[in-house]
């Protein structure tokens, strides 16, 4: 397994118009997470432009189904985006979950109205907001989030504290 | 962001928070949003050089 290369992957959205929003736990590293995560997820608009934008901007990447046996005869464009909704991927820029929907969150233009854009590796990019990662988190009910609501909750009160 | 006053307090997350290192959080707070990103790369080259070493190990 190979590291992610966020500013890469975030590049090729960005540069090809994608509407995003980056969620998970890279939107919650962003926002002062110490968590270690493996890829970047990201809920994304389900137009089908925005579709076709997306699959455009990782098709030269060679995504495939994340722990599928090889050779299956899986093309990333508008109509598997359209037939799925969220698809977890490998590219030859690291992992990748495209998520048309995020459990407790909807989908991109609900999320959308929870981020704020950054500035990130020279992408302008839409990252979900800290209530609502941890209202996403709570919504989802693993056991394993606890410890990640927990730090999540103290990053808010440390920041409401000036941290 | 929500005021803290509105918020639900869930007594086992309360718990769970005793054990969050904040001295890490408020040393990443710090940091630009980007740098933190940088700083997960780093983590996970971190990580695969382990997972390697570990391999090697056996």
């Amino acid at each position: 397994m190979m590291p992610t290369r966020f500013p890469e992957l975030l590049r090729a959205l960005s540069e090809a118009g994608v509407d995003f929003v980056v969620v998970g736990g890279a939107a919650a590293v962003a926002r002062g997470s110490v968590r270690l995560t493996q890829d970047l997820d990201v809920a994304y608009r389900r137009t089908p432009d925005n579709m076709r934008k997306l699959a455009r901007a990782l098709s030269t990447h060679r995504p495939y189904l994340r722990g599928a046996p090889a050779g299956l005869p899986f093309v990333l464009d508008e109509s598997t985006l359209r037939a799925g909704l969220n698809f977890t991927l490998v590219t030859d820029l690291g992992w990748i979950d495209l998520l048309g929907e995020v459990t407790g969150g909807g989908g991109y233009d609900e999320l959308v109205q929870h981020s704020s854009e950054m500035e990130l590796f020279g992408s302008r990019c839409r990252v979900l907001g800290l209530d609502k990662l941890i209202e996403v988190k709570r919504a989802a009910g693993r056991p394993k989030d606890l410890e990640v609501i927990a730090e999540l909750e103290a990053i808010r009160e440390e920041m409401e504290r000036g941290g | 962001m929500e005021r803290s006053s509105e918020r639900h307090v869930d007594p086992v997350i309360e718990a769970y928070k005793k054990d969050v290192d904040r001295t890490l959080i408020r040393e990443n707070l710090r940091r630009s949003p980007e740098e933190r990103l940088r700083a997960l790369m780093d983590m996970q080259r971190f990580a695969v050089e382990l997972r390697r070493a570990g391999r090697a190990d056996r």
